[in-house]
């Protein structure tokens, strides 16, 4: 039993009246029609509200999931208003070509255009569908339409070109996983194989406007401005306002489209001059902002400027949201809040400023530093756009910048001489490996914070499988050569080295993994205990390894006499920035292990710290927040009870003795020195000396009154360090 | 208002279902159909609990549990209690009850997701031992980002009697970073 019906959804033949099978679908061998209709209104009838329909391959999940409130497509009982077609919608008027036969009023709807398609635009960059924001715009919908209107059409052709490359950025760059709706466009008419020739269209349309402007200016009689020009309306008063208007639309249109384009270029190759454009779109967006006073001034305002979508105050025209809720793949079925212009135009100016950074990123070869970009970029939580054209720069075509091979990359960081240029090392199958977890580390550094904690996650298993591979060939390959002729010596070593460098990339990763969760907000405060002695464990490790490989490394630099001079100073100058950051890790461990024993030792001794063990126990959480560290070995012989172990019996007085906040201070400022050119780790540092400082204080303070106060509160916040907590004490 | 005035009852049949359908449409903001009530609570009555104050039904629990990649899994889908309720642990106590059924039938764990805005849900589930596992990034449609939460069950473990000196014990088989389908 089969129906069809020619055509979409509605017509054909085969009504409830039970009429024959149209004549045009013929019968095959197997198959016969049959008129299925009176069945399956018998069937309905039968069934009441409410109820179901359910067999053996349709369960109650599959009836659930079969329907989607609100979705036209799939709800039947949702009302269908407002037009079944963009054809319907222009039929009935709602985007006219112009806009108004009265000029004025012609501009000043195409400037509201304007304004509600930056407010979509700003909305869809938020977290919406291209089908619920820019393409519920009819004249997008349709932009052969509006090929009378030169300013109306150029803007549409540029505004849409604009969001094929931004569309184009975000897939490109793939992290968008849960962002996939921004993505999401498909029927929509985007790609255009003449969008290259909108930017022309679109500079003739501002240099008329421009014309129009300076002869306005000129002029001392504003009559004679409209008889000379093709003037954009018809109130002499009012042409200059509205030419500055329509001009600073235009030039940030243009703008904002170079600088993508530029920033796209390969090997940064065009990052200076997006950084011109960049500034040419905040100067407009001033223009923008300040034409607002004027363009409310002279419209019937039906909105506050607070809420309007545009910046006269009116409603646009051409514009209808539920259009495509019926013709496309998902759209959500909650209506969409569009942005309002005020806030869009704040959104542009902060995108802006981080296209800005990542465009004045000196493309530094170190691997240290594009990790501390990242993460320094990251910290305030930059939107898609932006992180998707980070990735886009910093890892392209399997290279650093598209410039740098990986390898080079690893043999840069492993700081040993003459492995850069070594031809072996290149092409050895781990430092490709390696090449290759560093790109994909780099690419989930560059997501949105949750998810990137996520991916973290997982690839800590991909670290520690390499680190053990790397290490049974190490065993294999040299494990009866120990002490044999030098040149073997120097693969050893390399390999040597290569695996203390992965598993302090890995251990890296791990303490990202965990600060995030601070970022995150995913511990409860009755979990930090745990999450910084796990902090203090892999900081351990990760010094450990670290001053190993600074030391081995140099070493044999010294041993190697026949070396240059400026061999020597580069390396020792090298070595003693890895000493630097070492310490600096040093300081970390410090904090954590202070935090960590301090925060145990109030558990053991206050009231105010016991935790419900309800349906579960605090073993049950440490094996649940630190579960993939733990399948990873990362570090190894780590677990609940050597946690419960070291910190069973932590008491206030022997954490006041063992002086952890101090030694941290003590470190903190040894390395200002070292640190004195670079401003970041200054700042750093001295959050460090602070939150030492505080802990250290409320620390004396618990001894002093003792724990086991009755009227102590200890509230523990994040007031100097993202990652780092201060207690303060309080008396109730 | 005593909490022995509250009256706990398991789902009993159709006759609860209006109830629990209206208490959930008014006080939560996801618009869900007749079938997806359906769903959970004819598969899982036993999982479903209201409470009741002189008659009038003033909060109700809606779960479910199953295999969910090779681990039987309890999932908290709506938990309501109305406004003027509120702050009297009924919510703690209709959950509680879910839990403890889940636990009984041999579920290895507990999951939900709450807005990351809801303090009241977090301070609630975290007393009970749920930890926020995750944190999905504009996980509802009007862009709040949620936890998601979970509560592992102790497990009688034959690693740990016999431990070695480390006290290293067998993981769980789960691999918790998959993200679970999204129910509602």
């Amino acid at each position: 039993m089969a129906t069809n019906y020619e055509g979409g959804g509605g017509g054909g033949g085969g009504g409830s009246g039970g009429a024959a099978p149209p004549k045009s679908i013929p019968s095959g061998d197997d198959a016969v029609w049959a008129d299925a209709a009176p069945l399956i209104e018998a069937a309905c009838n039968d069934l009441q509200e409410g109820e179901l329909v359910h067999g053996e391959n349709f369960s109650l999940f599959a009836a659930m999931s079969a329907l989607e409130i609100m979705d036209p497509k799939m709800d039947p009982g949702i009302e269908s208003s407002g037009y079944c077609s963009v054809d319907e919608a222009i039929e009935n008027g709602i985007a006219p070509v112009p806009l108004s036969f009265d000029r004025t009023v012609d501009v000043k709807h195409t400037l509201d255009v304007m304004d509600h398609l930056l407010a979509c635009e700003a909305t869809w960059h938020n977290g919406h569908s291209l089908a619920q924001t820019v393409f519920s715009c009819i004249y997008i919908l349709r932009i052969e339409r509006t090929s009378p209107h030169p300013l109306l059409h150029s803007y549409c052709r540029v505004m849409r070109a604009t969001c094929n490359a931004v569309v184009s950025a975000v897939s490109d760059a793939r992290t968008h996983e849960e962002e996939d709706l921004f993505t999401m466009s498909y029927g929509l008419p985007l790609k255009d194989g003449g969008d290259d020739k909108c930017l022309s269209i679109l500079n003739s349309v501002e240099e008329t406007v421009s014309r129009q402007l300076r002869a306005c200016k000129a002029q001392p009689s504003k009559k004679k401005v409209l008889e000379e020009f093709e003037s954009l309306q018809t109130n002499p008063d009012l042409e200059e306002g509205y030419c500055r208007a329509v001009l600073c639309r235009l030039r940030f249109r243009k703008h904002f489209y170079h600088a993508l384009t530029c920033m796209r270029k390969p090997q940064g190759r065009g990052l200076e001059l997006a950084r011109k454009h960049i500034a040419a779109c905040l100067s407009e967006l001033d223009n923008m902002f300040k034409s607002l006073d004027f363009l409310r001034s002279h419209s019937f305002y039906q909105e506050s400027a607070v809420t309007s979508t545009t910046a006269s105050g009116c409603r646009p025209i051409g514009f209808d949201v539920s259009l495509n809720s019926r013709l496309l793949s998902p759209t959500p079925p909650r209506a969409v809040k569009v942005l309002s212009w005020i806030d869009a135009v704040s959104y542009f100016e902060k995108l802006l400023h981080y296209l800005d950074t990542i465009c004045s990123f000196s493309l530094d070869p170190a691997l240290e530093s594009v990790l501390h970009f990242i993460v320094k970029f990251q910290l305030s939580q930059p939107p898609l756009v932006a992180r998707a054209h980070l990735q886009l720069l910093l890892v392209h075509d399997g290279k650093l910048y598209g410039r740098d091979s990986f390898s080079d990359v690893i043999a840069r960081s492993l700081a040993l001489p003459d492995v850069t240029k070594d031809k072996e090392f290149q092409t050895n199958e781990f430092v490709l490996q390696l090449g290759q977890l560093l790109i994909n580390l780099i690419k989930i550094l560059c997501a949105n914070t949750a998810w990137q904690r996520r991916k973290l996650g997982k690839i800590l298993q991909d670290w520690s499988v390499i680190s053990i591979q790397l290490e049974l060939a190490l065993k294999r390959e040299f494990g009866e050569l120990l002490n044999s002729s030098v040149d073997e010596s120097v693969c050893m070593k390399v390999s040597k080295h290569l695996l203390m460098w992965a598993q302090e990339q890995t251990y890296w990763i791990a303490l990202r993994f965990l600060t995030l969760g601070f970022e995150l907000q995913l511990y409860s405060p009755s979990e930090y205990c745990m999450v910084y002695w796990y902090m203090y464990v892999i900081f351990m490790k990760q010094v450990e390894t670290m001053q190993i490989r600074i030391v081995t490394g140099s070493d044999s630099s010294r041993r190697k006499g026949k070396k240059k001079r400026d061999h020597h100073a580069r390396d020792s100058g090298r070595d003693a920035m890895a000493s630097s950051y070492c310490l600096l890790l040093q300081c970390y461990m410090c904090l954590s292990e202070g935090l960590a024993m301090m925060l145990a030792a109030l558990r053991n001794e206050s009231n105010a710290f016991q935790m419900l063990n309800i349906f579960n126990s605090e073993q049950e959480r440490f094996i649940q927040h630190f579960e993939l560290l733990q399948k990873a070995q990362v570090p190894e012989h780590i677990s609940y009870h050597i946690f419960k172990e070291s910190t069973a019996h932590a008491c206030i007085s022997d954490v006041v003795k063992h002086n952890y906040f101090r030694e941290a201070q003590r470190i903190a400022a040894s390395l200002k020195g070292s640190f004195s050119a670079d401003p970041e780790r200054l700042a750093e540092l001295r959050l460090i000396e602070q939150v030492a400082e505080h802990n250290r204080i409320a620390l004396n303070v618990i001894n002093q009154v003792g724990a086991g106060d009755p009227t102590l509160r200890v509230p523990l916040e994040f007031t100097h360090h993202n990652h780092f907590v201060v207690a303060v004490v309080k008396r109730s | 208002m005593a909490a022995a005035e509250i009256e706990y009852v398991s789902y009993g049949g159709e006759h609860h279902l209006p109830l629990v359908m209206s208490l959930v449409d008014d006080e939560l903001s996801e618009p869900y159909s007749i079938f997806t009530y359906r769903y959970f609570v004819y598969l899982w009555p036993h999982l479903t609990f209201l409470a009741f104050h002189k008659g009038k039904c003033v909060g109700t629990v809606v779960c479910k549990m199953g295999d969910h990649r090779g681990t039987f899994r309890g999932y908290i889908a709506m938990l309501v209690v109305i406004k003027s309720y509120r702050g009297r642990g009924i919510a703690t106590e209709l959950v509680t009850r879910s839990i403890r059924v889940m636990m009984e039938s041999g579920c290895e764990e507990v999951t939900l997701e709450a807005e990351v805005t809801n303090k009241g849900a977090l301070a609630l589930y975290g007393r009970l031992g749920f930890i926020r596992a995750k944190r999905l990034y504009r996980y509802y449609l009007n862009g709040v980002d949620a936890f998601r939460l979970k509560l592992l069950f102790p497990r009688p473990d034959p690693a740990l009697l016999s431990a070695n000196k480390d006290g290293r014990h067998k993981q769980h088989a789960e691999n918790s970073a998959e993200s679970s389908p999204i129910y509602i």
